[in-house]
């Protein structure tokens, strides 16, 4: 597949990254030559120096060839103008990054798209909708469903009071069928669990189940489900203001931002929340506006030091719940480290939500996991693909690959390994960054 | 850290595409049945075998593969492919002392195109096809070359072109290096075999067609004939080795640019304008300075004069006159020309048009900052400002150069 990604920035250089390790053609454009300069140097892919909105620098890039074009510079109209003209030029999809939560509304939409813009994304909006369920999502670090939570993915972080520490995951496939183990996150590195594989104190198990054995899976790992209402968010960045809208008025959420203007720009847009005015790192602050009192803590400023020292100051003060924002991809392992809840970062969750266009083969959802570049899949079973011609057993599948499982008639089933894929199931699968360019084969 | 792990992996399969160009030579020996046959085939084992024990003997290299294990790879790979291209020679007993076997292979991949041979008809034909291949494996280079052929250079592939590919800046035709490469390599087969057919038509036997297109190409300039060009007087020969050593010199993503239909590139390029620019001044000055000294014709001193100037400037090597008989200013001429090189991303070496090009603007640039201390001035390529970082990488580049022919000028003296 041929993709021109406009804008060499942080989502834009990350989906470079990720999409040049398949088999695609990756055009990356900016206007700043050396930033182009340093990339190339390290992923294989051609750079073209150039505007976004410039027909000729667009035909440099050869646009016209292209299948996807992402306009994913920092400027909203720029994306939009850039996706109109490669649409003009010939491009067969095109998609924008937008700041402008107007243009994601249903009635605006087909405005937009009837314009040429195929699909828009919003990549603080998706980070919002990503911290608003994990702070309503207590107990685990990543809670992904699937039609309409026909399936869950459940990440959960074992500690030392989990039943299941120290246990096999054959045991714990005995435990209950419905409960299937998909990936750990250890150290910071994904794996996919075989059957001898003991269960660590401090790994990050992802759980494939329905909904009805949520509870069980609670009970396995020894969490306990505790309600949330009050919650502090650090920072007023846009992130903050998508969490405040999508969490809506069930909560008492008090907000510390440093910067003046922008705190009354928030006090003023939500009357719902308390703006504080003061420096999120000053600990009298905190303990004054009673941090200790917090059922959650989220830390989204724009600086992922702030925001991983604070969650880990908010631990220490005994806040259960803590999210923090962290957009330094090799910060992500420490942080994970340092114990400090669940971690949010807005380029994989933009990464993975364009992901799905790359893909040939008809797919419902990407989501990549949380503190890792592992992807997980829903994808929907084609006639005579290869994934229906066999068992799961005896499909062989690459061990960079697992299936959790499927959707049929509506209905959400566990995968095991005499399972038999029928067309039209919606098939959850799981996948290692190496995995992924097998994933299509299977789906085609 | 270096990872010296992947680089000798690396090597090792590198060899054994070395071992299977020996076997190609072997079997242009097996045609002839001369005593080259069995050193021939001994080398092409001996690489093989090397080059198979060393990428199956090391497990698990992988990781990250940076910028200087890309220099220090191609590094390598000249001076070992060198050693084991020399095999042939020293095991045939044809060049026994194994300094100038060693000379003449590494002449060869580096298309330098020095010989130490004075008798090159006493050589076989196999050794002799295999001295002209190390020109043609040299000239678009073993490492594009394997980029091309072997698809598990995915890791680092960008560093290694980087490390190869001559000129300040490396191009790449499309997204993925793999592709690239295919492509270079690509128009360079099928101009080395238009260049085969031609010369073939032109009067040679189908050996020396090959062996001619080969090093024309790479701009190597070995001959199978101890005249060189001038052993063949036929004056379709000789235009056809201008055309092509010009084209040799010449830029080949513009000549993959033509093979797409984009022939306005090719007037847009500032390079190759001034490339064509300098070969018809210096030509034109050459041809008129003959005309008036001697006294060959008309038709033949513009041959004579465009030949050497082509030859020279893109460092290829073939001679059809002895321009060290000429007058002094004309000799003089010429040699000026050993500084200019033939385009970036040619087969050619020497300095190139594009640095000599910056350097000369540069150059105009410094003047016009010292009337306008405060002017922004950058310098223009393509229509394009350059970047500071490029011009001092350039003047880096010629400095270095200078020193060296200097070195080597005192040692020599």
């Amino acid at each position: 597949m041929k993709i021109v990604i406009a804008g060499a920035g942080e989502v834009g250089t990350h989906l470079a990254k990720m999409l040049t390790n398949e088999d695609h053609d990756i055009v990356l454009m900016d206007s700043d030559a050396d930033k182009l300069r340093n990339i190339s140097d390290q992923l294989d892919l051609l750079t073209v120096t150039g505007s976004a909105n410039s027909f000729i620098d667009l035909h440099n890039a050869d646009v016209y060839k292209a299948d996807l074009l992402i306009a994913v510079t920092p400027y909203e109209e720029r994306n939009i103008l850039a996706c109109i003209m490669a649409k003009e030029m010939g491009v067969k999809k095109a998609v924008a990054r937008i700041n402008n939560g107007e243009y994601l509304l249903p009635q605006n939409k087909e405005k937009i798209k009837k314009m040429g813009v195929d699909e828009l994304f919003y990549p603080e909006s998706l980070a919002g909708k990503e911290v608003a369920s994990s702070v309503k999502q207590v107990g685990t670090r990543q809670l992904i469903e699937f039609s309409g939570g026909k399936l869950i993915l459940m990440g959960i972080k074992i500690r030392e009071n989990a039943p299941i520490q120290n246990k096999t995951f054959e045991e714990l496939a005995t435990y209950d069928t419905k409960i299937h183990a998909v990936a750990i996150n250890r150290f910071g590195k994904n794996i996919i669990p075989h059957g001898k594989d003991y269960i660590r104190n401090g790994d990050i198990i992802f759980f494939i189940t329905t909904r009805d054995y949520q509870n069980k899976v609670y009970e396995l790992t020894g969490k306990e489900i505790f309600p949330v209402k009050k919650i502090m968010i650090l920072g007023a960045s846009r992130i903050a203001q998508k969490t405040i809208e999508r969490l809506g008025d069930h909560y008492r959420i008090k907000i510390i931002e440093i910067d003046k203007e922008k705190s009354l720009e928030v006090a003023d847009r939500y009357n719902n929340v308390m703006v504080i005015h003061g420096d999120g790192r000053n600990l009298d602050l905190l303990k004054e506006e009673r941090i200790e009192r917090m059922d959650a803590f989220i830390a989204v400023t724009g600086n992922s030091e702030t925001n991983i020292l604070s969650c880990h100051l908010a631990k220490k003060m005994g806040i259960r719940r803590t999210v923090a924002e962290v957009e330094n991809i090799d910060f992500m392992a420490i942080a994970e480290d340092m114990d400090i809840g669940s971690l949010v970062n807005k380029k994989l969750i933009a990464a993975s939500y364009i992901y799905k266009y790359t893909l040939g083969a008809e797919i419902a959802q990407a989501k990549c996991l949380t503190a890792s570049e592992a992807e997980v899949f829903e994808f929907i079973a084609k006639e005579n693909s290869k994934i229906t011609s066999a068992t799961l057993k005896d499909l062989s599948l690459p061990v960079d690959l697992t299936v959790g499982g499927f959707i049929r008639n509506g209905e959400g089933f566990v995968a095991k390994g005499n399972t038999l894929i029928q067309p039209g199931d919606k098939v959850v699968i799981f996948a290692l960054p190496s995995g992924i360019k097998d994933l299509t084969k299977y789906f085609k | 850290m270096i990872n010296l792990k992947l680089i000798i992996k690396i090597i090792g399969s590198l060899l054994i595409v070395e071992g299977i160009a020996l076997l190609i030579a072997f079997g242009v020996s097996l045609l002839y049945m001369e005593p080259d046959v069995n050193s021939l085939l001994i080398s092409a084992l001996i690489c093989i075998i090397t080059g198979w024990i060393i990428s199956s003997a090391i497990k698990n290299a992988h990781g990250k593969f940076k910028k200087n294990d890309g220099f220090l790879t191609v590094t390598l790979v000249w001076i070992v492919f060198s050693f084991f291209g020399c095999l042939p020679f020293i095991l045939s007993g044809y060049i026994p002392s194994l300094t100038n076997a060693f000379f003449e292979t590494m002449s060869g991949f580096t298309t330098t195109g020095s010989t130490i041979l004075n008798n090159i008809e006493y050589i076989p034909h196999g050794l002799l096809f295999w001295r002209s291949m190390t020109q043609w494996l040299g000239g678009m280079g073993i490492i594009v070359l394997s980029l091309a052929i072997l698809p598990s250079f995915g890791i680092g592939g960008m560093q290694l072109f980087g490390a190869e590919v001559t000129g300040p800046v490396a191009d790449k035709l499309t997204p993925k290096i793999h592709e690239t490469a295919k492509r270079l390599w690509g128009i360079y087969v099928i101009l080395t075999l238009i260049e085969t057919i031609l010369l073939y038509v032109g009067g040679m036997n189908i050996f020396d067609a090959v062996n001619h297109s080969f090093t024309t190409i790479s701009s190597g300039g070995y001959s199978t004939k101890q005249a060189s060009i001038a052993y063949w007087d036929s004056p379709f020969i000789q235009y056809v080795i201008i055309f092509f050593m010009f084209l040799a010199g010449t830029n080949f993503n513009l000549i993959y640019g033509c093979f797409i239909g984009r022939f306005n590139k090719l007037r847009k390029n500032e390079e190759f304008v001034t490339y064509l620019f300098i070969i018809l001044g210096f030509t034109a000055v050459i041809f008129i300075g003959l005309l008036i000294t001697e006294n060959i014709g008309k038709e033949k001193t513009f041959r004579d004069a465009m030949f050497q100037v082509v030859s020279i400037i893109t460092t290829t090597g073939f001679a059809t006159a002895n321009y060290l008989n000429w007058i002094p200013f004309l000799v003089f001429t010429i040699f000026l020309l050993f500084f200019f090189g033939g385009s970036t991303g040619s087969t050619s070496g020497n300095i190139k048009i594009m640095r000599i090009i910056l350097l000369m603007k540069n150059c105009r640039c410094e003047f016009k900052r010292i009337l306008h201390p405060n002017a922004i001035i950058p310098v223009h390529l393509n229509k394009h400002s350059v970047s500071d970082g490029i011009i001092q990488n350039v003047l880096a580049f010629f400095i270095t150069y200078i020193l060296i022919l200097l070195l080597a000028l005192v040692y020599f003296y």
